[in-house]
């Protein structure tokens, strides 16, 4: 695992009367133990993979309190895991990223909410959305409004947060239906503080079983039942929960310090989106540091259902409101309209006409909207002018660097980490390519993707997590040559042995597909999966992705060393030529050179600090040799291959220069060797800690070698600088 | 009581793995030992993996306490124009903050490293792509309120710590030095509050002692940035150099003449300087010629000598084997490779040549009658045999199998890459000369393709193969150009060869001159048809 939650999950015991302080998704995890939940589960995914960290690294807290903790196989698996609480009182969570998890989780998530539920179920989807996103760009949203799911989008600061994961619960049970939590990047990775409460032990737990099971038809996804139920959401559960909205005031509605203003115009805010509104307000001058705004502002704490009763009576009176809604399309404000539409009420809705329709809601975004807003509405006590000099000065700076800057600076895009094990096997496909003519590369999800962006750019496609195999399947026959998959070990756990290989073995698809087997979800943040190299003693150990696919009936199989490019390449070659038209799997293993290195370097620094001898190994460039091409580096890309000014006086060109990041893994030699590039690497192994025989060899070495060397004059030196 | 009214924003801009998220949560701690109400946040996502990280921190500057039943809200997101300080680890991130709006003249203290972690763009391109750094400090000039500039990544080497905790240091020293600086609403963080931070972290020695270095520095406000200056010339310029031709071309031509004394020997040093005085004579002529007009700009100070000097030089003391051989068995690289690979005196380095020699690279050292028969047959045959080789010349055998092949440079004048070389420069020489009398800045444009021969294998010969299509097409063909016409030619054809490997960009500058793109190469192997069932 990437990062160790040893010391926060220290937090989770706090109890009543304590002050937690911490990152926004632990206070989550804190939030639930209060709830009493009975099981929790998910699938890791910024940003809610601490989510899942936190919990394994929480084991012995989880069984104190007999809570089942599951890292499940997917988001389906976890939103199927949620079925527990259909008939019985067990309250439950889990968390994926969205809208990619929701994606997958959808058939679980629309049966769980037909089936309504008994035990209260909350849904923590961490947002992926705007700035630092890794995925497509869509809204949980509507997720919820097409099952029917209550979603939650607390103003983000914990103890709010944590208020809702706890009403959220209750909300779930008042009108038996699943809830989502919504959180954005930052809120996930917030760090604040609340007062906690002590933790609750479930009623029925791994510790206090249930004794009997229970049968419902009614609660069973199959007409006629499904009928009722679809009925009953109409009919029971959305009152219920609007009731429940309105008497525990979930949403919020902070009265305007100037009646007058407040009586024209008002603020609805999503409640994620009340800090940026209130930041703005700040910078027009019209509120304070203490959230104390000219305009008063209807915080909605729950997005969906939206309560007719509170917006009538917030808009009534007023000439206009500004719903600021981020992402679309703009539901909330479209159901606005329609809401002031049926009360008959005149109050005009500003949204998405002086805010942008797509896009993340940042501070400068806001400011501008705002700023739009009160021009076309012009509260009285409300300084236009000064609202538009306001703008004028906060933004002058971007203009003014625009101008300095000429053309936008080179971005910095992501990339693979130094010495990571799947660079090398993209340098081979890259190679083969160039032996032997291009051909279609159907991308996955995963560290790999980054082999769409410079200097690989391979990839032409990327259909979603553990799709890349199926994405194939009409792409192979249409092209005369053979087409290459890239799927990753962790995308193959999720559902590519599945919808990837099992139905190519199935369908006789004649393509290659490459998995980059390095043992972890890296990009997550390198979770375990089940063929992990090392594994707790809660996990099963050695579940072999070769065997499995032997058992599927691959018979086309290789495992190569992803660091030996030639044979990668020799290997990716032969699978382009051999007769064997069925499907042929290439298994590229290395283990993630971040959890290596993770592993190892304790292990070498005691080794060091006790005097034992270790052998660092690292590359590097004769500069005087390198002629300033950089082939190497459209080759490796190696974050610790860089450039840099040569000392020769004669050259114009930076030469190509390996840092002290450098791991030692050998790519940059490969590529020179593969490539025929040039003679300019070499590989040093320095001995630390040698032993009298290290040092005899050694001075007798430099002994012999310094007689055999010609004189050096200062201007041999200085030739060859 | 008077509230400030607003918080004290840091907005943090760090390269994944650089500790960025330590640095905010010292912050964090510092502030909140001090009774402020703070908060932070950060998208680390994707950046994780070498890409850029933000974090972004709000402090409010006055004792929770204090506040009573009142907090503060914070925002999640920097805005524009409202930023007090921006942190950046690296210069092109600094940048980046600029461009972004988030560094204002009547607010923010910039504090930035200024070393440079190239971006993958920059350390790719073919040529020289790297940005220049001096817009970037300029703009952080006149941007920021105030700005602290310096590498921080050196004191950090230099302290053996992280370059977080040096950042950390200039902070705090910065704010310091800036007390009352930001008026209502400045940060008081004491400097033990800072320090108390780091103590409760592993690693506290080191940090505190990069923090310590660098508090100091920021506290009497760094201003100056290390550049690695290239290696001074302060040789003395030999006899003809100095009697034959004019002071501004010395340094180079000394260069030239001190490589390829070192490379062959002094009458291949003196072939160089015959050469050179052509071009020289010619450069005069051209002179003469546009004496009545003035001269082009970028051609003064006898930059067309100077500049054909650099490339004849390096083209002249091309890398055959018997100059790798030569140069990897040179006792100054023992030490400048242990140097580089930080081996500790008394820790033994063993170095392993990463090779891949075939048949080109021995028929360019064979005689050239044999070079050619030998290569003629590899080419017909479609075998290169390259072969690796790992060959340990820190041992005894290896630096003797090394050093010998470093024995035949007597030799290297019969052999076939030199037989093919010189011809070649004597053709490029004469296209400079003739240029030159008509018009300088087309002889200097002609001079600098001999920027694009470069490298070995495959490279140099894609490269060479550039630069023959350009002599071919646009120096000697072409008749109706006029000289400032083709001189543009040349330069928009050298850098479209410099723009992609494969060549398409020089062809597509070509076409639009009218020139006829070559036929696509043949492909040394092509992928099995798919066997259609």
């Amino acid at each position: 695992m990437e990062r160790s939650f040893k010391q926060e999950v220290e937090l989770l015991k706090l109890g009543n009367g304590q002050t937690f302080h911490g990152e926004g998704i632990l206070a989550v995890t804190k939030a639930m133990l209060q709830a009493g939940v009975s099981y929790v589960g998910g699938y890791q995914g910024a940003p809610v993979s601490h989510m899942m960290d936190v919990l394994a690294d929480a084991r012995d807290i989880m069984e104190e309190l007999g809570i089942h903790v599951e890292t499940n196989a997917s988001e389906a698996g976890a939103a199927a895991m949620l079925g527990a609480s259909i008939n019985y009182p067990l309250r439950g969570t889990v968390t994926f990223k969205s809208i990619v998890g929701t994606n997958v989780a959808s058939d679980a998530l629309s049966n769980l909410a037909s089936a309504g539920v008994m035990g209260g179920v909350v849904i923590v989807i961490g947002e992926d959305y705007g700035e630092g996103s890794s995925i497509i760009q869509e809204r949980t949203h509507a997720f919820a409004m097409k099952s029917q799911i209550w979603l939650l989008d607390p103003r983000p600061n914990l103890p709010m947060i944590v208020r809702m994961v706890e009403k959220g619960f209750e909300l779930s049970e008042v009108s038996s239906t699943p809830v989502m939590l919504e959180l954005r990047i930052r809120a996930c990775h917030v760090h604040g503080s609340f007062q906690t409460k002590d933790n609750v032990a479930a009623k029925y737990s791994r510790r206090n079983p249930l004794l009997e099971a229970d049968f419902d038809f009614g609660r069973i996804c199959l007409p006629p039942a499904t009928y009722a139920q679809e009925k009953h959401k109409i009919q029971v559960r959305w009152p219920a929960a609007q009731q429940f909205i309105r008497e525990q005031k979930l949403n919020e509605v902070f009265p305007g310090t100037d009646a007058k203003a407040g009586s024209e115009a008002g603020i609805i805010v999503q409640g994620g989106m009340y800090n940026v509104v209130v930041r703005s307000l700040q910078q027009l001058g019209l509120a304070d540091a203490f959230g104390a705004a000219k305009l008063p502002i209807y915080v909605l704490n729950v997005t969906y259902p939206l309560i007719p009763e509170e917006v009538a009576e917030f808009c009534a009176g007023k000439r206009a409101v500004l719903m600021i809604e981020e992402g679309q399309p703009a539901f909330i404000e479209d159901a606005l309209n329609g809401i002031l539409r049926r009360a008959d009420l005149q109050t005009r809705v500003h949204g998405k006409d002086v805010l942008p329709r797509a896009g993340e809601y940042t501070g400068e975004v806001v400011l501008a909207g705002m700023a739009r807003f009160l021009e076309s509405v012009a509260p009285s006590g409300v300084d236009i002018d000064a609202v538009r000099d306001a703008v004028k000065a906060l933004t002058a700076p971007k203009a003014k660097a625009a101008e300095l800057f000429g053309a936008p600076l080179p971005a910095r895009v992501p990339g693979f980490c130094i010495g990571c094990p799947e660079r090398p096997v993209l340098t081979a496909m890259k190679l083969a390519a160039r032996q032997g003519g291009n051909y279609h590369v159907s991308g996955d999800i995963g560290c790999h993707t980054f082999s769409t962006l410079p200097p690989f750019n391979i990839g032409n496609t990327v259909l979603g997590y553990g799709l890349g195999l199926a994405s194939n399947s009409a792409i192979a026959p249409m092209f005369g040559n053979r087409s290459v998959t890239i799927m990753g070990d962790g995308g193959f756990w999720h559902n590519g042995l599945t919808s990837g290989v099992a139905n190519a073995v199935f369908n006789q698809g004649d393509g290659i597909l490459m998995i980059m087997a390095n043992g972890y979800t890296s990009a997550t943040g390198t979770q375990n999966i089940p063929s992990s190299p090392h594994q707790d003693a809660r996990h099963t150990r050695d579940m072999s992705i070769e065997r499995v696919l032997k058992s599927v009936g691959v018979k086309w199989l290789r495992r190569v060393t992803t660091y030996h490019v030639s044979e990668m390449m020799e290997t990716l070659k032969s699978a382009m030529n051999t007769p064997y038209t069925g499907l042929k799997v290439i298994i590229a293993e290395s283990e993630c050179q971040l959890e290596r290195q993770r592993r190892i370097r304790p292990i070498i620094a005691s080794a060091l600090k006790a005097g034992k001898r270790v052998v660092r190994t690292r590359f590097g460039v004769d500069e005087n040799l390198c002629t300033g091409d950089h082939s190497c580096v459209r080759l490796s890309g190696c974050p610790s291959l860089t450039i840099r000014t040569s000392s020769d006086p004669l050259k114009v060109d930076p030469v190509a220069h390996v840092n002290n990041g450098c791991v030692g893994c050998g790519l940059c030699g490969e590529v020179a060797q593969a490539a025929v590039l040039c003679p300019s690497f070499y590989r040093a192994e320095i001995v630390q800690n040698p032993n009298a025989w290290d040092r005899v060899v050694a001075r007798v070495r430099a002994g012999v070698i310094g007689w055999l060397q010609p004189a050096e004059t200062d201007r041999d030196a200085r030739s060859a600088p | 009581m008077e509230l400030p009214q607003r918080p004290f924003t840091i907005l943090i801009s760090a390269l994944g793995g650089e500790g960025g998220g330590v640095l905010a949560d010292w912050i964090v701690a510092a502030a909140t030992a001090q009774g402020f109400p703070v908060q932070s946040t950060s998208i680390p996502g994707l950046a994780q993996r070498t890409g850029a990280t933000t974090y972004y921190i709000e402090i409010f500057p006055e004792k929770k306490d204090l506040l009573g039943d009142r907090s503060p809200v914070f925002a999640l997101t920097p805005s524009p124009g409202n930023v007090d300080v921006m942190m950046a680890s690296e210069l092109l991130e600094a940048g980046r903050a600029m461009q972004n709006g988030y560094v204002s003249p009547q607010r923010t203290t910039l504090i930035a490293s200024t070393h440079r972690v190239y971006t993958i763009s920059e350390r790719m391109a073919m040529g020289d792509g790297r940005l220049d750094d001096e817009r970037l400090l300029q703009g952080a000039k006149t941007l920021a309120k105030r700005a602290l500039l310096f590498d921080m990544a050196a004191l950090a080497e230099s302290s053996g710590t992280v370059i977080s905790a040096v950042m950390f240091g200039a902070l705090a020293g910065a704010l310091q030095g800036a007390a009352g600086d930001h008026g209502p609403g400045a940060l008081p963080l004491s400097r033990k509050a800072c320090e108390d931070a780091i103590g409760r972290t592993k690693g506290a020695e080191a940090s505190l002692k990069g923090f310590a270095a660098s508090y100091e520095r920021a506290a009497q406000g760094a201003q100056e940035r290390s550049v690695s200056p290239g290696k001074r010339w302060q040789g003395k310029s030999s006899v003809r150099v100095r009697q034959k031709f004019p002071p501004e071309t010395h340094r180079m031509l000394e260069e030239g003449v001190t490589r390829l004394t070192d490379y062959q020997d002094a009458d291949y040093a003196s072939l160089y300087l015959d050469r050179v005085d052509t071009i020289l004579a010619s450069e005069r002529e051209g002179r003469a010629g546009a004496a009545a007009a003035s001269l082009p700009a970028g051609v003064e100070n006898w930059r067309l000598t100077s500049e054909t000097g650099r490339y004849l030089a390096l083209l002249m003391a091309y890398e055959d084997v018997i100059r790798v051989a030569d140069l990897k068995t040179r006792r100054s690289r023992v030490e400048r490779v242990r140097e580089e690979v930080m081996a500790k005196p008394g820790e033994p380095v063993v170095i392993t040549e990463v090779l891949k020699p075939g048949v080109e690279e021995i028929a360019a050292i064979l005689p050239a009658s044999l070079g050619r028969s030998l290569a003629g047959w590899a080419q017909r045959s479609r075998k290169s045999l390259n072969v690796s080789v790992h060959l340990k010349t820190s041992t005894v055998l290896g630096f003797l199998l090394m050093r010998s092949l470093a024995w035949l440079k007597p030799l290297r004048r019969s052999s076939l890459r030199y037989q093919e070389t010189q011809p070649l420069l004597e053709r490029w020489l004469a296209a400079i000369c003739t240029a030159a009398r008509q018009n300088l800045a087309l002889a200097l444009e002609i001079a600098e393709c001999g920027r694009l021969v470069k490298g070995y294998g495959d490279t140099f010969a894609r490269g060479r193969g550039n630069f023959v299509r350009i002599l071919d097409t646009l120096v000697e063909g072409k008749p109706e150009l006029g000289a400032t016409e083709r001189a543009t030619a040349v330069r928009e054809s050298r850098e479209a060869a410099l723009a992609d490997p494969e060549g398409r960009t020089l062809e597509g500058s070509l076409k639009r001159r009218g020139i006829a793109p070559l036929p696509p190469k043949a492909k040394p192997l092509v992928f099995m048809k798919r066997p259609v069932r």
